[in-house]
């Protein structure tokens, strides 16, 4: 085991929530967890400040060890996953204090954070596999929570498709694993050989459909605004912003970018453009507003990884640093936006202008607003995206997120607020002060500390036209839309094409019925007696053929 | 000699055949615990042909096949003890003895079946 | 072939709960259950003796029995297969003690009672004859030992005096019956054509003669009609869904191991050359057909021991999956090496977890006096403990890490990918989500807080839960045995 004290503060990102949820077992410190949840995730922050490209962390002898590692992207990612964690652990001991089931709420948010951080600083295949389950058991339990009809639908349909994710996401390991010479478990090796193997585009597939699910590409993302809508408030906050970024983070280390795959970033790019607008579609069709955030992170989800598959295509190892980027600047705004709507509810008719300012803002830097970190992003990733079709595509759809937000808005201020004159408490304001601070303040933050990169690029005016553009296009079509279009849009349910899920599950029970008979006919005894004596010659026969 | 390790060995065929013929058709235990019965016997007659088959000279036949024989006969003697003492005590409880697979038990309209 | 330092180990761990079962039904009444107390803890520690002597000397503990060489005399042997069995039913039986000692103590006042009696004795007895059939070197003693394992069982299953489990119990032993005795066919034939019993005699005389090819048939269906592979299945959910919950465990969880081990036994021992692709594909797709069927009717049961019934029905497939995987392709003979290590981690994993799962369903249906999953709802509430239990068994049993089903299905996917045949792999994977979907059923059920909590009919032994709990999470964390680097499996292979 590594001695060096930064391994330690990895072991500690897992550990400590880990620890805590162990403490939960017993249900004096379980009623009394919830105010201490924004402590878990403080050891996850310190590693991504001090950690990054450190020793890693190794636990276990043998073939099978657990490492803990960090890469600079995902030092980015970890950095503002572990404060977007804190922030809504602080909101979150307001928002649920005095709520039913408060205790097992606070479980199944550990059990969360520890998977989703772990997964952050996860170097090695079973270890990052145990931690997505782990994630995806927590996740399940926070969607449920609530109990309504729409929420025990909404987490069966994410722990079904998520449990399948992981199924072929073990599939593609386990191939993998298999591959790497000197049965290393580690995914930097595996990533190293999967461009020479023979099995290269089924191993490839499985990851990208295992990850895919995580991540909420499409076709792959019906659960997303189920789970999203009906989780409370907190909650969707850390789904929406720093659970689905498990994939992306997931997806750009077994991606092997230092070899050519044109073909496989081709259809990543397409993918992930197709999702950009499809997201927008959808969302625009939506009324509840977090439904509406939450196709929008289909769409934001879809652009990162149109960037990776570009990155990809054209060999560019700095695809994963401009994704995890400009994946850090949704993870704040998207959690500041979830977290605004739990504010909203609780504030006030007179009192909604000073909320619904910053909110706006925050939507539109989603956009690509000058000057904001959304701006930062879209200008980071210009670079992997290129000039070509993908670069036009993704201005245009910076373009359909505009409008995305500002039909967010629109719909929470028609969300029913709190009663008139009253303020949401301060727990819940303090906390979402805070994060609205960093989305502006931790980009800016990041590009300036950077060595080489001037201000002056960002700030010039070529640069704050060429970001404004999209801006005030997606503006006019809101106008438009909200003018001449308003009720005429088709009512989508939320969840789209999970309406085929509901299908099948009907389906299902006729066809069980069915295996449910064909057993009790072979369970009667001169049916199984026969097919006792039907097997010994079965098995002769297939013994004599050789 | 050899005809009659084979005469007995088609035997043994013969009874295993029937044997398996009633434990599989005839629903009643009884008949099947009989049936179970005869099958083993034909068992026990091929291991005794094969006993006089393998026999050294001058000896009337190998040993150990009769040795494995004679444990057999008592395992299937207790065998069908243990079978017809289940079957008088469930003709006792039930009243009839006979193995049909029990129908599903019946559920009234508030969902409790009736064995709870 | 000589008796190795430590070979004495072996007959102590067949004789001593044979003793017990002798001394327990001389002394009678409550002296039973004391006899078996005392037995349990010398058993598990000649169980650990056993491995720590196998483990320290690299190789097989060999006893013959009278000092007669084979093939005349018998010979006990104790390879890694069997030490690993031998160790995982020790810690099993003592656990299923433990919690047994609440349902099956004798009442006071009264002298002796008949279930308590009974239960004890034969526990005792299956025990030794579990372990008469990992150490057996012979074709013959494995067949007694089947017996004997077969007619423990039969009386568990109608512990209660019911019609329906007594009709349970009849058929169990009379489809059982007719699987050992085409065993016995099957060892007939084997005798008349090589002339010896002994398995490492015969491994090095088989030949795929017909003789032998009809020998192997007979005896690999009948085993599998003892374990109740799908289609001959139909003796295993009445009559694990009918006895005692104690009894349910021991059933599920060992008694049909041992007939499992004797397959394993043979084909990786006495037929690795006989055995062909085919039959290997036939009895994997036999296991693929299991896990379909089983998880897909367990979902659809209305009460609790039914599904986890019919999910043993389904964890059994799972265990032949591993023959096909394990043939070499190159030298077409079964292989021991990752396959078989899978297949033995599912044995020994579904072992633990299954008992918990039974032990925690009867602690449900003691509290509540029923055990409809319909009703289940807010029993999250009253019994905790015993809801985890169950849950970490299930998950277990679906494979997720750290749990020994991950680390089996780790291994047998690893052998498919090797061996190019990737539909059991998909067989697996789909395998495990039926799986989730009865757990988080009766999870969902249980956790659901809109009723009030149900009344519980008889307080619950906090013992009870607490072997539940200790047996799952035994199996949860059995795959970090991974992470140890022992290596006792192929010793003496």
């Amino acid at each position: 085991m590594s001695a060096h004290w930064s391994a330690w503060l990895l072991a500690a990102t897992v550990g400590l929530p880990l620890a805590m949820l162990l403490a939960c077992i017993w249900r004096r410190i379980r009623e009394r967890m919830l105010p201490l949840l924004a402590v878990a995730p403080v050891p996850a922050l310190a590693a991504a400040l001090v950690a990054a490209d450190a020793p890693p962390f190794v636990l276990g002898q043998g073939r099978v060890r657990l490492t803990l590692a960090l890469d600079f992207p995902g030092s980015i990612l970890l950095g503002v996953a572990a404060l977007l964690w804190i922030v809504a652990g602080a909101y979150a001991s307001t928002y649920m204090r005095g709520m039913p089931n408060r205790g097992r709420f606070a479980a199944c948010w550990l059990m969360a954070a520890a998977g989703c951080l772990g997964a952050f600083v996860a170097a090695d295949m079973v270890g990052l596999y145990l931690l997505l389950a782990l994630l995806t058991l927590g996740a399940c339990g926070m969607v449920m929570h609530e109990e309504t009809p729409q929420a025990w639908r909404s987490s069966a349909v994410y722990l079904g498709l998520a449990l399948a994710g992981e199924a072929l996401l073990l599939l593609g390991m386990v191939m993998l694993a298999h591959a790497t010479p000197g049965g290393s478990l580690l995914i930097r090796d595996a990533s190293a050989v999967l461009p020479s193997l023979p099995q290269r585009d089924v191993i490839l597939a499985l990851l990208v459909v295992g990850l895919g699910l995580k991540a909420g590409l499409v076709p792959l993302h019906v659960w997303m605004p189920l789970a999203h809508a009906a989780a409370p408030a907190p909650a969707s906050a850390v789904l929406s912003g720093a659970v689905v970024k498990v994939g992306l983070i997931a997806l750009g280390r077994f991606l092997p970018f230092e070899a050519a795959l044109p073909e496989w970033g081709l259809a990543l790019t397409a993918a992930g453009l197709f999702a950009a607008f499809y997201g927008v579609a959808i969302g625009v069709t939506q009324a509840h507003p977090k439904a509406v955030l939450a196709y929008s992170t289909v769409s934001q989800m879809g652009l990162i990884v149109a960037v990776l598959g570009m990155g990809l295509s054209a060999k560019e190892t700095d695809a994963p640093l401009a994704a995890a980027y400009y994946a850090s600047h949704h993870v704040l705004v998207k959690g500041a936006l979830f977290l605004a709507v739990g504010v909203y509810a609780a504030t006030g008719a007179r009192h909604a202008w000073p909320i619904l300012v910053p909110v706006t803002v925050l939507a539109l830097s989603l956009g690509g607003l000058p000057l904001t970190g959304g701006a930062l992003a879209k200008y980071a990733v210009k670079g992997p995206l290129g000039e070509g079709l993908a670069g036009v595509l993704a201005n245009v759809s910076a373009a359909g997120t505009t409008l995305l937000m500002l039909h967010f808005v629109h719909r929470l201020r028609r969300s029913a607020p709190g009663e008139p004159g009253a303020t949401a408490p301060v727990g819940l304001l303090l906390p979402w002060a805070l994060i609205a601070a960093a989305c502006i303040a931790v980009p800016w933050g990041m590009y300036l500390s950077v060595p080489g990169g001037t201000v002056a690029n960002p700030l010039a005016p070529k640069a704050l036209w060429a970001a404004l553009r999209p801006v005030l296009a997606g503006a006019a079509i809101a106008f438009a839309l909200d003018r001449w279009g308003g009720g005429r849009l088709p009512r989508v349910p939320q969840g789209d094409i999970a309406v085929a899920i509901d299908a099948a599950v009907r389906v299902a029970p006729k066809w069980g019925g069915r295996l449910e008979r064909a057993d009790e006919v072979l369970r009667q005894w001169p049916a199984a007696s026969l097919a006792l004596l039907v097997l010994v010659i079965a098995f002769g026969a297939a013994m004599w053929a050789r | 000699m050899t005809d009659a390790a084979t005469l007995f060995g088609l035997l043994a065929a013969a009874l295993v055949g029937i044997g398996l013929y009633a434990l599989i058709v005839d629903p009643q235990p009884l008949r099947k615990i009989v049936a179970f019965n005869v099958v083993g016997n034909g068992v026990f007659v091929l291991f005794g042909a094969i006993a006089h088959r393998g026999a050294g000279s001058g000896w009337g036949g190998d040993p150990v096949p009769q040795a494995l024989l004679i444990t057999g006969l008592v395992v299937a003697f207790s065998a069908s003890a243990l079978a017809i003492a289940l079957l008088l005590r469930l003709h006792d409880v039930a009243g009839s003895a006979t193995l049909a697979t029990d129908a599903p038990a019946p559920v009234s309209p508030d969902g409790n079946a009736a064995d709870a | 072939m000589t008796t190795t330092p430590g070979g004495l180990l072996l007959v102590l761990a067949v004789l001593v709960p044979f003793v017990g079962v002798l001394a327990a039904f001389a002394l009678g009444g409550r002296n039973a259950q004391r006899v078996a107390m005392g037995t349990m803890l010398a058993g598990l520690g000649i169980a650990i003796a056993v491995a720590a002597a196998v483990a320290r000397s690299g190789d097989a503990l060999v006893y013959l029995l009278g000092g007669w060489g084979v093939p005349l005399g018998i010979a006990l042997r104790a390879d890694g297969l069997a030490v690993v069995m031998i160790l995982a039913v020790a810690v099993v039986i003592v656990g299923i003690g433990a919690y047994a000692r609440a349902d099956f103590g004798t009442p006071p006042g009264v002298r002796e009672a008949r279930a308590p009696l009974v239960f004890w004795t034969l526990l005792l007895a299956i025990w030794g004859s579990l372990n008469l059939v990992f150490v057996s070197g012979d074709l013959f003693t494995l067949y007694v030992a089947l017996e004997l394992l077969t007619f423990a069982a039969v009386p568990l299953v109608s512990l209660d005096g019911r019609a329906e489990t007594l009709r349970a119990a009849l058929r169990y032993l009379l489809y059982a019956l007719l699987g050992s005795i085409l065993y016995l066919l099957g060892t007939v034939l084997l005798y008349g054509v090589y002339g010896t019993l002994d398995i490492a005699l015969l491994a090095a005389r088989v030949q795929p003669e017909p003789a032998t090819l009809a020998a192997a048939a007979l005896m690999t269906a009948g085993l599998l009609a003892k374990t109740a592979l799908f289609p001959l299945h139909l003796w295993l959910p009445p009559a694990h869904a009918g006895a005692p919950p104690a009894a349910s465990a021991v059933l599920s969880g060992l008694v049909i191991k041992g007939s499992w081990f004797l397959v394993v036994r043979l084909w990786f021992d006495v037929f690795p050359d006989v055995v062909t692709a085919p039959s290997a594909q036939l009895l994997a797709g036999l296991g693929a057909a299991a896990i379909l069927v089983g998880n897909v009717v367990a979902l659809r049961q209305a009460r609790l021991k039914l599904m986890v019934a019919y999910s043993t029905v389904a964890q059994i497939g799972y265990l032949f999956l591993m023959f096909p995987l394990a043939l070499d392709p190159a030298s077409a003979r079964l292989e021991g090496g990752g396959a078989l290590a899978g297949g033995m981690m599912h044995a020994v994993s579904h072992a633990t977890a299954k008992a918990a799962m039974f032990m925690a369903a009867g602690v449900i249906y003691a509290a509540l006096g029923h055990d409809r999953i319909a009703g289940l709802a807010g029993i999250g509430r009253v019994l905790p403990v015993s809801v985890l239990a169950f849950t970490l068994g299930g998950v277990s049993l679906i494979g997720l890490p750290p749990s020994g089903g991950f680390l089996a299905k780790w291994l047998l996917l690893a052998a498919a990918v090797a061996t190019g045949q990737w539909w059991w792999a998909a067989v697996m994977l789909v395998g495990g989500l039926l799986t989730a979907g009865y757990v988080f059923l009766v999870l969902a059920r249980a956790l659901a807080s809109g009723a009030e909590a149900p009344a519980l009919r008889a307080p619950i032994p906090r013992s009870q839960e607490a072997v539940a709990l200790a047996l799952a999470l035994g199996s949860m964390l059995l795959g970090l045995v991974a992470f140890t680097g022992v290596h006792l499996l192929g010793i003496g292979r």
